[in-house]
């Protein structure tokens, strides 16, 4: 990162509230961490028991065993990587024409197009519950993947992208006689490869997260997403085979965010800084 | 080469405003139109005018909720955004510690609500959470947060602070970065203080940063659901009913889709009312300086 | 025979005119520089040649071929952008390959053209390398040897040495001029450096205000510039304007009376003159001396001495308040502050009557 304030290093009483702040932010994780590897028995009485040994990789077991769990895992990532698909390639094409494609009502279509940032879901989601019913789309993948592609923020997104590559390229391209599809195809599109990782990122995780949509399309548990599933064992909570098993749960829930996350980190930063704010 | 270039663009954009229209925009009017009907989620339909805007404004239930509604926004939000504020100062450096607090504070924001619920629920709890447990160990009797009236709340405003800080943080990171160094010497060389520097160069130069994050902030709080419902399911009586739970509660459990889809418009109205009226208050001033 | 013809281009953006009915022709393998300040619609004719922009009205032609309603790719013309438009992601080879491939060249014919083109640059060891890796003059070469392997008929330069520094630059120039020598087509340079075109052109087109001010060789325009825009734009130091009357007299000659009540003796034939038309004499550095301040009829306070090193300009303030440039050996002695005569050399004078018309001396004294 670069234009950071002239003093380098962090002070002493600045670094201590960090410290604590940090602990704060770990300690949960780490408790649940703990509870993952106890076994229910041990937990029964006395969750306390999570700070010291004997710990036990069986919970782990018993969720690679529960057919439930991994059909939602498989669920999860058909419906979070069919969405970042979706997302990219139609933002892609949008954005691209909203930039650099001259065409009939293309800046009030722009402006309609951007009036999707003001609504919230809450005004969308029951109506369309209404509508996918009569579709007949509920308890499908395109009944939980349709919706994640109507963000208006990928095509906000990809069209400042494109709007920002020199046109110099593109009428370098016309002058090598690229048609419009071979311009967009060979020569923008794969300037914006980091644009697309960003983008990726964010959708995949708003996917994999979404809670209110598949809480209430997807109704029998063979199509529960992996957030709704764990919902569902946690609301159910006594009958589930207890703590131990529902923190492994959810660490291995979150297996799969962190990855990328950590993998995809500096594009996260870097895209903040570079489109977010203006 | 005019014509099919013309028409080539709207091939381009229209995949996107097919669906976009289809799954966004018709429902939303959609809603509207459900909202003056008394309608359950099985196609019954009676027209009744403002009949559920008249019974919302009479009911009791939905006066809890917007009351705890923005109760919670408000227990979030300003604590939210001054913390992410005061971190992102903190960590606005080149330096790999810096790097390491980032990633930290960031990571509670990839888990979804589900995990955070379930995390937080087993902190929480009195009967096996962690600060019962700590409790324990200090010979104290361990809070009730999740089944007291008063606790309730502020634990569901906790734990969403928890959940939400790294977007905020990243946001006034990247608004830090676009403030150029050289004013922060020429600060320096006017001998200005932290608070003179912060107050006067900082704070006018981030801004817009600061509305947008108030206003993103605001906007998802009003819309807090997941939490509520997860952690206490809206109890104990009403306590932590939120107007999306309330919605969520006329609508699945009552099957009362008219009702439910008026809630979602007063609610959207809401939302609408108050991003507005903040914006309009930080850029007023900016036209006026 | 004419390699381009423009006939009659105009263009307007909304109710802004650009471009009023300029027309040109362009002979084969000529080198012509467009020169003119920014907003004198030199680039968007180069636009409107290359195709990027389209002509509300007229004709181009390309070898006798009208190629006004063809795509930029069907034209036959290759163009070296200023800020040199290479692909980022592709290697150099692969930004040479484009062109090629969307026309469907063979294979093995790319190959060759890629090879000999860059050999000629001394790019070979580049071939490989993305443009991001590579410096400023290296970018400019390869844009260049994009321009190449089309084998055009006509090399389309916007303002190509503007993104260099100095030294580069002069060795940028050597090599375009080089490289009319190896291609067998016309070229257009777009420019604002008056030097520039004047040093690479076969011919000049000086636009300005929507229209071609002039066309002609480099010496042509410099020594018989058509109006006062001209005179002033081609040449550095500036030509100095001085304001004047001419006066009465009846010889074939004009003479002009200055501000100051100073009279000078030009070789511009006086025919259409009336006596006492208010006319601008125009001189150049190069025909104002300087001499002792009581030998000459007109004297000057210095404002301004700019040292070359070869020779001295000298910028003096007439008691009038004209400022005139006169040129003075390297070594001259003169400072801020001092007064200076100036001995005005007629003969070359230029004279522009008040609609800006250039008038010229008869025949070199």
């Amino acid at each position: 990162m670069s234009g950071a304030s002239p003093r380098a290093g962090l002070s002493g009483p600045v670094l201590a509230l960090l410290l604590v702040g940090a602990a704060v932010m770990l300690t949960p994780m780490l408790w649940t961490l703990l509870l993952s590897v106890k076994s229910n028995a041990a937990l029964l009485g006395d969750s306390g028991a999570a700070l010291s040994p004997p710990y036990t990789l069986e919970n782990y077991r018993a969720i690679l065993a529960d057919r439930l769990t991994s059909r939602w895992l498989l669920n999860s990532l058909i419906v979070s990587l069919g969405t970042t698909a979706g997302v990219l390639v139609l933002s892609s094409l949008a954005g691209f024409a909203f930039a650099r494609l001259d065409f009939p009502f293309r800046r009030s279509l722009f402006l309609f197009v951007l009036l999707g940032l003001a609504i919230p879901e809450q005004a969308v989601i029951l109506p369309r519950h209404q509508l996918f019913a009569e579709l007949g789309l509920h308890n499908s993948y395109p009944g939980l993947i349709l919706p994640g592609l109507t963000g208006s923020f990928g095509v906000f997104f990809m069209t400042q992208y494109f709007r920002a590559i020199p046109r110099e390229l593109d009428e370098a391209a016309l002058l090598d006689g690229a048609s419009r599809l071979r311009l967009f195809w060979s020569v923008l599109l794969p300037l914006t490869v980091p644009a697309q990782a960003t983008l990726g990122v964010f959708t995949f995780l708003a996917s994999w997260n979404d809670y209110w949509w598949p809480l209430i399309s997807a109704t029998t548990s063979d199509h529960y997403t992996l957030t709704v599933g764990l919902a569902s064992a946690q609301m159910n909570y006594a009958q589930t085979s207890g703590l131990g098993f529902l923190m492994a749960q959810a660490v291995f829930a979150s297996v799969p965010i962190l990855i990328v996350y950590i993998i995809f980190q500096k594009q996260i930063v870097r895209a903040m800084a570079g489109t977010a704010v203006r | 080469m005019k014509l099919p270039a013309r028409i080539e663009g709207l091939a381009f954009v229209a995949p996107f405003l097919l669906l976009y229209g289809v799954v966004l925009i018709w429902p939303l009017l959609m809603g509207i139109g459900i909202s003056f009907h008394r309608a359950d989620l099985f196609g019954a339909r009676e027209w009744i005018g403002l009949g559920n805007y008249a019974t919302a404004l009479a009911d009791p239930v939905v006066h809890q909720a917007i009351g705890n509604t923005l109760l919670l926004a408000l227990l979030i939000v300003p604590p939210l955004t001054a913390l992410a504020l005061l971190l992102a100062l903190a960590l606005n450096r080149a330096t790999r510690g810096a790097a390491v607090f980032r990633g930290i504070f960031f990571s509670s924001s990839v888990l979804s609500v589900t995990i955070v619920t379930l995390i937080w629920r087993f902190i929480l709890t009195p009967d096996a959470g962690l600060l019962a447990v700590a409790a324990d160990a200090l010979g104290r009797t361990p809070l009730p947060f999740l089944s007291d009236q008063a606790l309730v709340i502020p634990a569901i405003a906790m734990t969403t602070i928890w959940w939400s800080l790294g977007f905020p943080v990243m946001l006034f990171l990247a608004g830090l970065q676009q403030v150029p160094a050289d004013v922060y010497e020429a600060a320096a060389l006017d001998r200005a203080g932290r608070w003179t520097t912060f107050r006067h160069i900082t704070l006018p130069a981030i801004r817009r940063t600061l509305l947008l994050v108030v206003m993103l902030q605001t906007a998802g709080q009003l819309q807090l659901f997941g939490q509520a419902q997860l952690l206490t399911g809206g109890g104990p009586g009403g306590g932590s009913r939120t107007i999306v739970l309330a919605i969520f509660e006329v609508a699945f459990g009552r099957w009362e889709l008219g009702y439910a889809t008026a809630l979602a418009e007063i609610l959207f109205a809401m939302i609408l009312v108050v991003t507005l009226l903040q914006y309009w208050l930080v850029t007023r001033r900016e036209d006026a300086g | 025979m004419s390699s381009l013809v423009l006939k009659d281009i105009h263009k307007a953006y909304g109710d802004t005119l650009v471009l009023d009915r300029v027309s040109l022709e362009v002979s084969a393998r000529e080198f012509i520089a467009f020169l003119g300040p920014s907003g004198s619609g030199k680039s968007t004719l180069l636009r409107i040649i290359a195709g990027l922009e389209t002509p509300d009205g007229g004709e181009v032609w390309l070898d006798g071929r009208r190629i006004d309603a063809l795509p930029p790719g069907d034209r036959g013309v290759a163009m070296v952008f200023q800020h040199y438009a290479l692909y980022p992601h592709m290697t150099v080879r692969e930004n040479m390959a484009f062109g090629l491939r969307n026309a469907g060249v063979p294979r093995h014919e790319i190959d060759a053209r890629i090879a000999q083109a860059a050999q000629v640059l001394e790019i070979e060891a580049q071939l490989e390398k993305k443009p991001g890796q590579m410096s400023g003059g290296q970018r400019q070469r390869v844009a260049i040897g994009r321009a190449i392997v089309k084998q055009p008929k006509l090399f389309l330069l916007d303002e190509p040495l503007s993104n260099l520094d100095a030294a580069l630059r002069t060795r940028t120039r050597v090599e375009l001029a080089q490289l009319r020598q190896r291609v067998d087509a016309a070229l257009i340079m777009v420019t604002h450096d008056q030097a520039e075109a004047m040093t690479l052109a076969d011919r000049m087109v000086v636009l300005n205000e929507r229209r071609i001010q002039q066309m002609g060789t480099p010496m042509d325009i410099y020594a018989r510039p058509a109006n006062a825009f001209v005179a002033r734009f081609v040449g550095s130091p500036a030509m100095t304007l001085v304001p004047a009357t001419v006066a009465a007299g009846d010889g074939r000659f004009v003479r002009v009376r200055l501000g100051s009540g100073a009279e000078v003796m030009t070789h511009v034939p006086r025919a259409g003159l009336a006596d006492g038309a208010p006319v601008s004499l125009g001189l150049r550095p190069e025909h104002v001396a300087l001499a002792p301040a009581d030998a000459a009829t007109l004297q000057g306070d210095v404002i301004l001495v700019e040292r070359l090193g070869d020779r001295t300009f000298v910028y003096a303030c007439l008691a009038d308040g004209m400022e005139i440039i006169a040129q003075d050996v390297g070594s001259s002695a003169v400072r801020f502050g001092d007064r200076v005569g100036l001995r005005i050399d007629g003969n070359a004078a230029h004279l522009f009557e008040a609609d800006g018309t250039g008038r010229h001396a008869e025949a070199a004294p």
